[in-house]
């Protein structure tokens, strides 16, 4: 195998051992997803798997009967990956666009996409459950006889659209007796009731995961320098791109170091000027808004012929074209510490005017028009079309000559920022789509042309934007502005339709009930008759219509809230604490390293003196030793001839024995084993004792 | 285990799409992209080396900063000089793709960034990631006094022990608390 630079989590055998025994104790996805993760190149990975199955093949004939089915089936999982990823829209179009604009704009296209299959999804439900079964029960419609087809309805969506299944007035209000008896108006109200809580839901869902990997978890200061640094877009391809961006880094480089020297600058009187110039234009632009309502209001009045109708739709559509202009000239006045802040102050301002407009137009609809027409459903559908239709066509009109208007304009005069105003500016199309499902089918197409033009235009007209990053942030801010204001507010909308409006008498398929919710009334009442069903009615009964028990379940919800939010409390101490243990620990150790180089460098020169010091003592106390064994052997000397005379008297008695050790030659001998067996331990000891010099017991 | 003229065997597939993070389209697309860019008598060639100078002609990696240190940190030849076979072609895509987790996102990162190879990011490879991402142009560079400073900050937030350099830990840590990283750390052919 060749040896390759990338050996890090393997480089030793122990640690391949750990690896390949921590890998057999996993299932067999569990092992390939491991192998996949280890950060090691692609000969390590190959090897480690190797080696991995090598092991496993002790008990092989039960590996052959199950591995094959889970191989095949894992086989089948990524065939449908790829096949998922070659259905992926406009790859081509993202492609481009992340490769000159960045992921941030790409981020954008990427909701956008979201949203398509989202309306894609609510169309084939609707279809299939509403307007399918209307067309298979082979009604024509009943149009009289000098109502023809002319170019205008498709602009103004009355006359002979009047009369087809575009509007649900001219839905029918029966029974289809079949091999199912399937109820229309049961069919409605269930379809479109379940499919804005699916809505709901995964607004919610998306909302939630999002805030939480992209505001919980980012850091509070994440416009410092590092995460400027490390967030470098790799994705981008464009030459003229990539300098412009390292461009705008330079330039937040420098602004990051000197903003805290900026704030400290700014005296007293420059921030009351400031608040000043805020409170101004906060206050012109409600004024705006509510001015547009009021004007629209009165506009709303005098809608009688039908090419006039257009007159509405056309005068809002303008309004929130030239209104958001002059927001943005106020936020040129006025300074914000960040461009975050900017962005958010004109996005916010944006939303208010929307929402004042779109406001009045409810309240017209709901109010006005049932008491003035006595079939009101398909003239709120047709208005409803009348604005889509106007607004597309506007949009259309403003990518494409307005940008390069602007375009050709900011070129002479000076640079300008591309791509933010897009971002708020059209949004007010979701709540037109959300109101206009009850009131209608309409197969969205422009949403499916929109971004495709959004595309042209930005590569033509647009520069990158200048501030990079905090795009993950911006894309939560998005998706919690379409839910709060226009979700919400188009399910209060059709809940207030379901609830309190009178349907008319002779349109629309609740013709005749008192509200379309007694719908729900009359089929229980239906379902009561069967006894085998009896428990739906239980549930209807005590669950949905009792207020005990949403207020049971109110306050288990705010409960749990409560606790989770005392847990997140109790992690962000958790969190401080630990970083200043971490800080400590760093501190202890250099601390630690320290002392030892400091020691490491003073022993040296202890140990030679240690050394002399010991041989000097050996020397005294060998010189000591080497005196008594002579006065021992003085003594010797001299008292063994008294004992050999004195054994030789005793002897003499009885027989001289031979002396066998001369007197000398014990002494020497003596003497000699005696230095050698202290040679030996002197040459033993001075280790033990220099070892036990090299550790002093610690400094005060 | 080589890769022929024109196509991939079915079984080094399979293995391709166990050990990376890439989709069959993906691969098949990488295989066609590095064919390309061998030369006529190295296609035939079972395991082929493509030089550095070469891969760096890739739109996808011409204009990158950081092209240079990517072949390196990628590459797995003797002499260091950032060639690529299809394997570590395959690595670097793998990488860099959408599916890839974090960890082997901020672990690459870290080594691209270590511009010496020692594995930690010390003043010296700071400052020559600064000034990859600002410009290497005598006007577009930072002043040392601005250098200076901006080293300081970035040590005095991710260093957490405080020993002047940031290890792969605490590396991780910052990208960990940065949601732009993942989706910014991809090249896609």
């Amino acid at each position: 195998m060749v040896p390759s630079k990338n050996r890090l989590a393997v480089s030793c055998p122990t640690e391949e051992q750990n690896l390949i025994k921590e890998l057999v104790a996993l299932s067999t996805t569990e092992q390939i997803r491991k192998i996949r993760e280890l950060p090691v190149s692609f000969e390590e990975k190959k090897h480690v798997s190797f080696i991995q199955k090598c092991k496993e093949d002790v008990y092989l004939w039960v590996l052959l009967c199950c591995f094959l089915p889970l191989q095949s089936i894992r086989r089948f999982g990524y065939n449908i990956k790829s096949a998922r990823q070659t259905l992926q829209l406009w790859q081509g179009i993202m492609k481009e666009i992340g490769g000159k604009f960045g992921s941030s704009v790409l981020n954008y296209f990427v909701l956008l996409k979201w949203l398509l299959l989202f309306n894609i999804f609510s169309f084939l439900v609707n279809f299939g459950f509403i307007t399918i079964p209307l067309l298979v029960s082979d009604l024509s419609p009943n149009v009289s006889p000098n109502v023809s087809f002319r170019g205008l309805e498709l602009l103004t969506g009355a006359g002979y659209f009047n009369h087809t299944i575009m509007y649900y007035g001219s839905y029918s209000n029966e029974t289809f007796r079949g091999l199912v008896d399937y109820d229309m108006q049961l069919a409605y109200f269930f379809t479109i009731s379940v499919y804005m809580v699916l809505c709901g839901l995964v607004l919610i869902f998306s909302m939630a995961s999002s805030f939480k990997k992209n505001y919980a978890l980012a850091d509070q200061a994440s416009n410092s320098a590092w995460q400027l640094l490390c967030s470098w877009d790799f994705s981008i391809t464009n030459e003229k791109a990539v300098n412009q961006r390292k461009n705008n880094l330079r330039i937040q480089l420098m602004e990051s170091l000197s903003e805290k020297a900026h704030r400290e600058r700014q005296t007293t009187s420059e921030q009351l000027k400031q608040y000043g110039i805020y409170f101004g234009s906060w206050l012109l632009s409600t004024g705006l808004a509510v001015g547009c309502g009021r004007a629209e209001d009165t506009e709303t009045w005098s809608t009688l012929k039908e090419a006039e109708t257009l007159l509405v739709p056309f005068v809002v559509s303008l309004m929130n074209m030239v209104i958001p202009l002059f927001f943005s000239l106020f936020n040129k006045f006025e300074q914000y510490s960040s461009q975050r802040k900017q962005i958010y102050a004109l996005l916010f301002r944006n939303v208010l005017l929307r929402i004042s407009i779109l406001g009045v137009l409810c309240y017209y609809w709901m109010n006005m028009v049932p008491q003035k027409f006595t079939c009101w459903e398909p003239i709120v559908g047709q208005a409803l079309y009348r604005l889509v239709i106007v607004d597309f066509i506007f949009l259309m009109l403003g990518s494409l000559f307005g940008e390069f208007l602007s375009n050709v304009i900011g070129t002479r005069i000076q640079p300008r920022l591309g791509v933010p105003e897009f971002d708020v500016a059209r949004n007010v199309l979701e709540i037109i789509y959300f109101l206009f499902s009850f009131f209608g089918r309409f197969a969205n197409v422009h949403q499916y042309v929109y971004p495709l033009l959004l595309q042209v235009s930005l590569t033509h007209n647009c520069q990158p934007p200048r501030r990079s990053g905090r795009a993950a942030q911006m894309k939560t801010i998005f998706i919690f502005l379409l839910f709060i204001p226009f979700f919400v507010g188009a399910v209060s909308i059709v809940a207030y339709t379901a609830w309190s409006l009178t349907p008319s008498e002779h349109c629309g398929p609740f013709r005749g009930l008192n509200s379309t919710f007694s719908v729900i009334g009359e089929w229980i009442n239906d379902v009561d008759k069967v006894s085998s069903t009896e428990w739906v009615v239980w549930i209807y009964q005590n669950v949905i219509r009792s207020e005990v028990f949403y207020f049971l379940i109110t306050l288990i919800i705010l409960v749990i809230i409560y606790i989770f939010w005392q847990l997140i409390q109790g992690r962000k101490e958790l969190i401080v604490l630990l970083r200043k243990q971490i800080a400590n620990e760093g501190k202890d150790k250099s601390f630690l390293l320290d002392k030892l180089q400091d020691l490491q460098k003073s022993c040296p020169k202890v140990n030679k003196k240690q050394k002399k010091r010991t041989t000097v003592c050996f020397a005294r106390f060998y010189s000591k030793f080497i005196c008594l064994q002579f006065f021992c052997c003085c003594c010797c000397f001299c008292t063994l001839p008294n004992v050999l005379f004195f054994f030789s008297t005793q002897a003499d008695a009885q027989l001289s024995a031979p002396l066998e050790i001369s007197p000398t030659q014990t002494r020497w001998f003596r003497f000699y084993s005696l230095a050698s067996s202290w040679r030996k331990r002197r040459d033993a000891a001075p280790v033990a004792f220099q070892s036990r010099r090299t550790f002093p017991p610690p400094a005060p | 285990m080589g890769t022929t003229a024109s196509q991939l065997p079915k079984d080094s597939l399979s293995e391709y799409q166990e050990l990376t993070f890439l989709t069959k389209q993906e691969i098949l697309l990488a295989h066609r992209r590095f064919t390309e860019l061998l030369g006529r008598d190295e296609r035939n060639h079972p395991n082929p080396r493509v030089p550095m100078q070469v891969i760096l002609t890739l739109p996808e990696l011409k204009s990158n900063p950081f092209k240079t240190r990517i072949c390196q940190v990628f590459s797995t030849s003797e002499d260091k000089d950032g060639s690529l076979t299809f394997e570590d072609f395959l690595d670097l895509l793998s990488a860099f793709s959408d599916s890839a987790t974090l960890e082997i996102k901020s672990h690459y990162a870290f080594r691209i960034f270590d511009f010496d190879d020692d594995g930690t990011l010390d003043h010296s490879d700071l400052e020559k990631l600064v000034n990859c991402l600002t410009g290497e142009t005598e006007d577009t560079r930072l002043t040392s006094e601005e250098m200076r400073q901006l080293i300081n900050n970035i040590l005095d937030e991710s260093d957490i022990d405080k020993d002047g350099t940031v290890n792969l830990s605490e590396f991780q840590h910052v990208i960990s608390r940065s949601p732009d990283f993942v989706s910014s750390f991809k090249i896609v052919l």
